[in-house]
């Protein structure tokens, strides 16, 4: 039985979160089947202490690629190394992130490697008997899910869904094998020249890594009162997210964009401001975990997802809304001194 | 972009769409939770009209053809003449009854073979993604059947010219420029373009044009790689979520009212640790 | 002139309908039937007292009842109307149809459906949509409105070019007359000409001659597919000279013809980002045609589009599926949730002129609304020369001020143009007390008299909806 792997995403000389929720779903799957659980990282210049890391969140094994040409992602060079180790050590199931990267690489790779690769799964499990990997993925805006396997080809690659799972608690104690690989500097050649990053002030937290998403529709009237929606975003630690009015109004950009066309979220907990819940913006929230919703019109769809539900004008409600909580963390803050 | 004016570098561009089924006016059964999809109609993958539109606009400003090109049923012909009315050049349908079944990878090897017997492109530009199946796969799928350097999520085109595109790429919390050498494949999403509306001209020309329909012999394709022979992955189960929950609802009538609304909002994001 | 409705009267009211179909001493659930679809305030009125009986019967009772005690009586459909005709003016009654909303019989083999007043009109398409039928009657509304509401106003709406409007498909009324008789009108026949057209006389009575308990309405089949045209046009004349020229060289009727002056439709595509080149546009026509198959529809839109292509059309595009006609329907539909951002407070009209006159009265309410300082867009129903010309409250005025001058000012000397170009003052949303006090601007002396003999004589005691229409 080969080995179960997971890709650590390593981008701008940090190791993303999403890199160990992918360690805690490949941990359930390498156990039931009985093999080692292994996470592959390319970059450059990766740190010991992330590889350590991966090991004490739950790695038995990591794939070390560190080369200059990975300084910065792109598909042809990075495709080329992940096939090399893939010929190599001929892994059971290779896993990872739903995210710019994973959802590049892994077609990319996929392809090269004439395998089946499932899209943005929020489930995985072992089949019994056959030892397949079962991918549960949501289709048609959610509104069906599908279970997929690949019954015939190895690796069997599936990307995973943001935050569709917790990270486990680091255990230091843990040990773990780091293999390094250097590859021929011919494997590194790309047509392609990375230039630069730009940061996007707006989005220093994004829809798919928050915990928290306010989001505002039509019902805000206008691009000035969106102020509250970003306010109560920033206050809770959380993303600002749209409907598609709103993004095609130009009152937002589109990353903020949630829905059918846009983004497909899961958050903790997602706050719908003047959302009427068109069955395209319900498609890309509906598995929040928690949901408020305000709105005027009282037979507005999203009320029927909301787990909380207030008729009422978000132009009065989140203004007070807004000062209670503040009040609140002043108490508390005041509190802890 | 940036380029000189009246520079003519005569592009060939590629445009893969998928015709998908029309969800906007669609309604929610409230007790499943699911889309009630009775009498739907086909419309092209809304995503991929922006790439429709880039690829115009790339034509227009460079000169050269854009060919569209889609598998499916015969039904997909539509798709195809209204991306030629909104002002696309030609147009390819990839339809026969041994494409029925593939899933991304198949369709991404027969997209990809048609695409080389077009020959002789510059770009292939796709959608970000299509919104029934929701994979995104296709594109980048295509891109490495074709061996080409890919630029995904590119929401600006920054210049084109020495056989190279420079783009601008929608990332995790902000924006990546990179460098493609000609022939490349880009996805696009929204932020990209505004697409334009078919005009009747664009109309009276999709109607008289032939569209050639290619089979496997036509793109010389391995009958192996074809439908769900063809398709690593299998499909074990469909089943429909139960997401409705019924929660509490206040309404929120007169100053007391949006009071005690306030509270409840405070008492839940308390007791849920989101304060 | 009226009395007072005493806890006595409501103690026998409440003996007809029974307790939970009377709202009384309820100011926040009666507040609700105090108003229409009119945004001013100063049209409402609050009922002493709402009923919401269930049949014919009842309604009689309730209307010898109102005439014994002399009470005024406003029936209410489901208070989308923009007249005011719903409003109690003189208090009183508020009569409810919204209990009375069941499709009573769907009938195949005569193409009829009968219905209660208090369907919402949507839902009769809704029903016999899978027998192939659908009911031609199309208010802007049709997913709120009920349809007893579009047989006393006599609705028109977008649709009315092809189909005409709601009496068109009015075969058979039961109707409670203002004394309580309950009359038989029509019914299932296509042809009747057996003593007076009293059917068409309670069409679009605006509820002031009698209340419709059960009404026959005539299906059409239900058309297959349908395309939508966006057309620009440098000026508002270029465009409306298309309009006739659609049917006599086109030989086309198309099922809506709707016309968007560029205040209108600037602020619309500003407010919704669309990005098509509408800079360049003085005008718009929407047109949408039906029909049962593409290829005849092509057929059609190819006549009409190039025949705009060869009269100075600027472009022509063509939206025949949900992703483009929803895209162009937009526009259309967001002019006044547009305009709502510039300012709230806006005097929705609804002037019918003939077809060929609208770019005078284009002009004469750019002189109108230079004069006031007021913006007017102009958008509507191009096909039959209705226009809602919308004038809407500069905020540099207040509210005293935008009153005085809209309602003595701008309103009179609208309609007083729009009368020398052989129009009139309401196409589809009637008269109610909105527009009462302009009526004998638009209406000669002696067929004022007849409206009211006729009300006389039906209504005694002036109790059925009193402070409307005459």
């Amino acid at each position: 039985m080969g080995e179960v792997w997971t890709l650590a995403e390593f981008r701008h000389g940090e190791l993303s979160s999403v890199s160990y929720e992918l360690l805690n779903r490949g941990k359930n799957l390498s156990q039931k089947l009985d093999t080692a659980l292994a996470s592959v990282i390319l970059g450059y210049d990766i740190k010991k202490e992330d590889i350590d890391e991966l090991i004490a969140r739950g790695a038995d094994k990591v794939y070390v690629v560190d080369d200059k040409n990975l300084e910065n992602f792109l598909v042809e060079s990075y495709a080329n190394v992940l096939i090399a180790l893939l010929d190599e050590y001929k892994p059971d199931i290779f896993i990872a992130a739903a995210t710019t990267t994973g959802r590049t690489l892994m077609p990319y790779v996929a392809v090269r490697k004439k395998t089946g690769l499932t899209a943005d799964c929020t489930v995985l499990d072992i089949e019994e008997g056959t030892g397949n990997l079962l991918q549960t993925r949501p289709a048609i805006g959610g509104n069906i899910l599908a279970t997929i396997k690949t019954p015939n080809t190895r690796p069997q690659m599936a990307t995973v869904r943001p935050h569709s799972m917790k990270p486990a608690m680091p255990d230091k104690n843990r040990n773990g094998e780091v293999i390094y690989k250097k590859y021929d500097e011919s494997l590194f050649k790309t047509r392609s020249k990375y230039l630069r990053f730009i940061k996007d002030e707006s989005q220093q937290v994004t829809v798919q890594d928050a915990k928290v998403i306010v989001a505002g529709g039509k019902g805000v009237g206008k691009e000035e009162n969106f102020a509250i929606i970003d306010e109560l975003a920033e206050l809770l630690g959380g993303a600002v997210g749209a409907s598609r009015d709103v993004v095609d109004r130009g009152w937002k950009t589109y990353p903020h964009q949630i829905g059918l066309s846009g983004k497909t979220v899961s958050p903790a907990l997602y706050i719908a401001a003047g959302i009427s819940g068109a069955v395209q913006h319900i498609a890309g929230m509906q598995t929040s975990e928690n949901i408020i919703a305000i709105n005027k019109d009282s037979d507005a769809q999203i009320f029927h997802l909301a787990n909380l539900g207030i008729v009422g004008d978000l132009n009065e409600v989140l203004p007070l809304l807004i000062e209670r909580i503040k009040e609140y963390k002043a108490k508390e803050a005041s509190a802890n001194v | 972009m940036s380029e000189a004016k009246g520079m003519i570098i005569n592009m060939k561009i590629v445009v893969p769409i998928k015709q998908v089924p029309e969800t906007s006016n669609v309604k929610m059964n409230p007790e499943t939770g699911t889309m009630v999809r009775e009498g739907v109609e086909s419309i092209i993958n809304p995503l991929d009209l922006y790439a429709i539109e880039t690829a115009i606009r790339l034509k227009e400003k460079f000169g050269g053809q854009v060919i569209v090109i889609s598998m499916g049923p015969d039904k997909a012909l539509e798709a195809i003449k209204e991306a030629i009315a909104m002002g696309c050049d030609d147009g390819i349908l990839l339809s026969d009854r041994k494409f029925a079944g593939s899933d991304t990878w198949a369709t991404s090897y027969v997209i990809a073979n048609g695409i080389k017997q077009i020959g002789d492109f510059d770009l292939v530009i796709c959608g970000e993604r299509a919104t029934d199946g929701d994979t995104a796969q296709v594109g980048p799928g295509i891109a490495s059947f074709l061996d080409l350097p890919l630029s995904t999520f590119t929401s600006e085109i920054l210049s084109l010219n020495d056989g190279k595109i420079k783009v601008r790429r929608l990332v995790e919390g902000g924006y990546e420029e990179i460098e493609l050498e000609l022939p490349a494949a880009l996805t696009v999403v929204k932020e990209i373009s505004d697409p334009r509306l078919p005009t009747l001209r664009g109309k009276l020309k999709a109607k008289k044009m032939e569209i050639p329909v290619w089979g496997p012999q036509n793109i010389n394709a391995d009958e192996e790689n074809l439908g769900l022979k063809g398709s690593p992955t299998r499909v074990v189960k469909i089943f429909t979520p139960k997401v409705t929950r019924e929660g509490e609802k206040i309404i929120v009538k007169d100053e007391k009212t949006l009071n005690e609304a306030v509270d409840k909002i405070m008492d839940y994001l308390i007791k849920k640790e989101f304060i | 002139m009226y009395n007072k409705v005493t806890p006595e009267i409501v103690d026998e009211l409440i003996e007809i309908v029974g307790n939970k179909n009377v709202i009384y001493n309820n100011f926040d659930a009666m507040e609700a039937y105090s108003h229409d679809e009119v945004a001013e305030k100063s049209y409402a009125h609050m009922p002493d007292v709402v009923v919401k009986p269930s049949s014919a019967e009842e309604i009689s009772k309730i209307m010898k009842l109102a005439n014994k005690y002399k009470i005024p009586v406003t029936p209410r459909g489901a208070g989308s109307g923009l007249s005011g005709g719903a409003v109690p003016v003189e208090g009183g009654i508020v009569l409810s149809v919204e209990k009375m909303n069941k499709i009573l019989e769907i009938d195949k083999d005569n193409l009829m459906v009968v219905v209660e007043p208090g369907v919402v009109t949507n839902e009769i398409n809704n029903v016999i949509k899978d027998d192939g039928l659908f009911y031609a009657g199309y208010p802007m509304s049709v997913e709120t409105c009920y349809v007893g509401g579009n047989v006393a106003e006599n609705a028109g709406g977008g649709r009315a070019v092809k189909y005409g409007v709601t009496g068109r498909y009015i075969y058979g009324l039961e109707v409670v007359t203002p004394t309580g008789e309950i009359l038989h009108l029509g019914g299932k026949r296509m042809k009747d000409v057996t003593g007076y057209d009293l059917i068409h006389l309670m069409v679009g009575s605006e509820g002031t001659l009698g209340i419709f308990t059960k009404i026959y309405i005539k299906l059409m089949p239900l058309p297959q597919s349908k395309v939508d045209l966006l057309i620009l046009f440098k000026d508002i004349d270029t465009a409306i000279k298309i309009v006739p020229k659609i049917m006599t060289f086109g030989r086309i009727i198309p099922t809506s013809i709707e016309f968007m002056d560029d205040l209108s439709f600037k602020t619309s595509c500003k407010y919704l980002n669309e990005k098509i080149p509408f800079e360049e546009a003085g005008a718009m026509l929407l047109i949408e045609l039906d029909g049962n198959s593409k290829a005849e529809l092509e057929e059609q839109y190819e006549v009409i589009g190039n025949l705009c292509m060869e009269n100075g059309a600027i472009e022509v595009y063509i939206a025949d599926n949900a992703t483009t006609s929803e895209r162009i329907w937009k526009i259309r539909r967001n002019i006044a949730e547009a305009w709502k951002q510039y300012s709230p407070d806006q005097s929705l009209e609804d002037v019918v002129v003939p077809i060929s006159e609208i770019p005078k009265f284009m002009e004469k309410v750019r002189k109108i609304s230079e004069k006031y300082d007021v913006p007017i867009p102009c958008y509507g129903h191009a096909g039959d020369g209705n226009i809602h010309a919308t004038p809407v409250k500069n905020p540099k005025f207040t509210m005293e001020e935008w009153l005085d001058i809209l309602h003595h000012k701008l309103l009179p000397e609208l309609y007083k143009e729009v009368i020398n170009l052989g129009g009139t003052i309401s196409g589809e949303h009637g008269i109610g007390h909105k527009r009462r006090e302009f009526m004998s601007m638009a209406l000669e002396p002696a067929q004022i008299e007849v409206m009211k003999a006729i009300k006389r004589a039906l209504d005694p005691n002036y109790i059925l909806n009193p402070g409307k229409v005459i």
